[in-house]
C-alpha cells in the first residue's frame, strides 16, 4: 500500500505525506497522463488491470482505493 | 492463445526508410508549453521524429527501402512472386499502393500485389501473410510497411501530435527448406476499435473530420491486457523462456507502455531494445525500424533468435518467433 501511494503522490505531484481518502485527484493534474500512470501503478502494486474509464471516474483517493478495495484495506 | 507453426520461412534482409525533416520537441514547444511538453515526453520518451514532405507518401519511403533490400540481396524483379504492402496511410484509394509500387519495382504479371490495412499490427501480420504464401508455393515475397501518420493527427492535440512519426520498410521473405520453424499468435477485439480511430474520409461518413483521435487510456489498459499474454503464448509455442530470446523487437508505442510490459514479462532492458526517443510511433514501420537501427549490428553478425509484436488500432495484435540465420542487410536510409 505504501508503494502505491509514492507511486500515487509521484503522478499527482504532491508530497507522499498529503496523500489522504479526501485528497481531489482533480485538482492535481488527473488527466489523461496522470490516468496511464495509475493503470501501470494499480497493475504494478495490486496485479489489476483498471480501465481508464473507471480511472477516470475518479475524483478523490478514494475512489481509486474503491477500484482495488482488498489489498488496500488490507 | 492459438496460434501458427510454419516451417521453411526464411527473412534475408530488411531495410527501412525515413523522410528527410527530422522535427525535434523544441520546434514543438511553443505550440504545447514547456510543461505539457516535458509531460508529454516523459511519458511517451519522444524527442526526435520524422516527418514526410508535403506529397512524401508511404508507398515512396517504401520504395526506397525495397530497391535497395532487392539490391542487397541481388533478387531481380522477375523472381518476386508476391508484393505486401501494410499501411493505414496508402498512396491514394484506389487501386491499392501495392499495385503502383509493383509497377514502379519492374516485377512480373505473375506477382501478386495487394494492400493490408493495418497499423501497428500490422508488420507482424505482414510477415505472417507473407510466410502462409510461402507455404503455399511462393518462393519470394516482399513485404513493404509503412504510415505516414503525422498526416493523419491533429497538429492541436497533444496526445497524438507528439508521438508519431513517419517511416517506411521492406522486407525480404524467402521459402527456405532448412528454416527453423517459426510461431504465430493473431488476434483482434474490435470491441475496442473506437479507441483509436479516424472515422472521416471512409464511405460511411465522406466528408467527416479526417483526424486521428486516440483514448490514451483505454489502449493503454488493453495493450496491458492483451500483450503480456501473447508474448507468453509465441513463447509456448516455441518451448521457450524469456531468457532464451535474444532479441524483443516490440511495436515502439510508446516508452512508459514498453517499460512497464517488458518489468512485468521479466525481460531485460538490453533484450528489448527501444527507438521511440529519435523517432517516434512510427505504426506499422515500427518494429522493421527497430530491427534496422538498435538490431542492426546483432542481426547482421549472427544468428539471433527474434520475437516481433506488433498491438494497437484495431484492436489489433500479432507476436511472432523466428530462429534467424545472419541477416544480409538491416539497413537505415535517410
Amino acid at each position: 500500500m505504501t508503494a502505491f501511494y509514492d507511486g500515487l503522490a509521484d503522478i499527482l505531484e504532491v508530497p507522499s505525506a498529503t496523500i489522504a481518502s479526501n485528497l481531489s485527484l482533480t485538482d492535481h493534474n488527473w488527466d489523461s497522463l496522470a490516468i496511464i500512470s495509475c493503470i501501470a501503478l494499480m497493475d504494478e502494486c495490486f496485479g489489476i488491470l483498471v480501465s481508464g474509464s473507471d480511472l477516470a471516474k475518479c475524483t478523490v483517493v478514494a475512489d481509486l482505493e474503491a477500484l482495488a478495495p482488498q489489498t488496500v484495506s488490507a | 492463445m492459438p496460434g501458427y507453426t510454419l516451417a521453411g520461412i526464411g527473412l534475408r534482409g530488411v531495410v527501412s526508410a525515413l523522410p528527410a525533416r527530422r522535427v525535434n520537441n523544441a520546434e514543438l514547444a511553443e505550440r504545447f508549453g514547456a510543461k505539457a511538453l516535458a509531460d508529454i515526453t516523459a511519458l511517451t520518451g519522444v524527442e526526435t521524429r520524422f516527418y514526410a514532405a508535403p506529397g512524401e507518401t508511404a508507398g515512396d519511403l517504401c520504395l526506397v527501402a525495397a530497391k535497395r533490400v532487392l539490391a542487397n540481396l541481388g533478387w531481380v524483379p522477375a523472381s518476386v512472386d508476391a508484393l505486401i504492402f501494410v499501411s493505414q496511410t496508402p498512396d491514394q484509394r484506389l487501386p491499392a499502393t501495392a499495385c503502383t509500387l509493383h509497377a514502379a519495382l519492374g516485377f512480373s504479371p505473375s506477382c501478386q500485389a495487394f494492400d493490408v490495412s493495418l497499423g501497428c499490427s500490422g508488420y507482424v501480420y505482414g510477415l505472417w501473410i507473407g510466410a502462409a504464401l510461402v507455404n503455399a508455393g511462393c518462393r519470394r515475397v516482399l513485404l513493404l510497411a509503412g504510415d505516414t501518420s503525422s498526416r493523419m493527427v491533429d497538429a492541436a492535440d497533444r496526445s497524438t501530435a507528439l508521438l508519431f512519426g513517419d517511416a517506411g520498410s521492406a522486407t525480404a521473405i524467402e521459402a527456405d527448406p532448412s528454416a527453423a520453424p517459426a510461431h504465430f499468435v493473431l488476434g483482434s477485439d474490435g470491441s475496442g476499435a473506437a479507441h483509436i480511430a479516424m472515422a472521416g474520409g471512409g464511405f460511411r461518413d465522406p466528408s467527416g473530420v479526417e483526424t486521428l483521435t486516440m483514448d490514451g487510456g483505454e489502449v493503454f489498459g488493453f495493450t496491458l491486457r492483451a500483450v503480456p499474454q501473447l508474448i507468453r503464448s509465441v513463447l509456448e509455442r516455441g518451448r521457450h523462456d524469456v531468457c532464451d530470446v535474444d532479441i524483443f523487437a516490440l511495436h515502439q508505442a510508446n516508452r512508459f507502455m514498453l517499460r512497464h510490459i517488458t518489468k512485468k514479462l521479466g525481460i531485460t532492458p538490453a533484450q528489448a531494445p527501444i527507438n521511440i526517443d529519435r523517432f517516434g510511433n512510427t505504426s506499422s514501420a515500427s518494429i522493421p525500424l527497430l530491427l534496422c537501427t538498435d538490431c542492426s549490428a546483432q542481426l547482421t553478425q549472427a544468428p539471433q533468435r527474434l520475437m516481433l509484436a506488433g498491438f494497437g488500432v484495431g484492436f489489433s495484435w500479432a507476436a511472432a518467433s523466428f530462429d534467424l540465420p545472419r541477416l544480409t542487410c538491416a539497413e537505415l536510409i535517410h
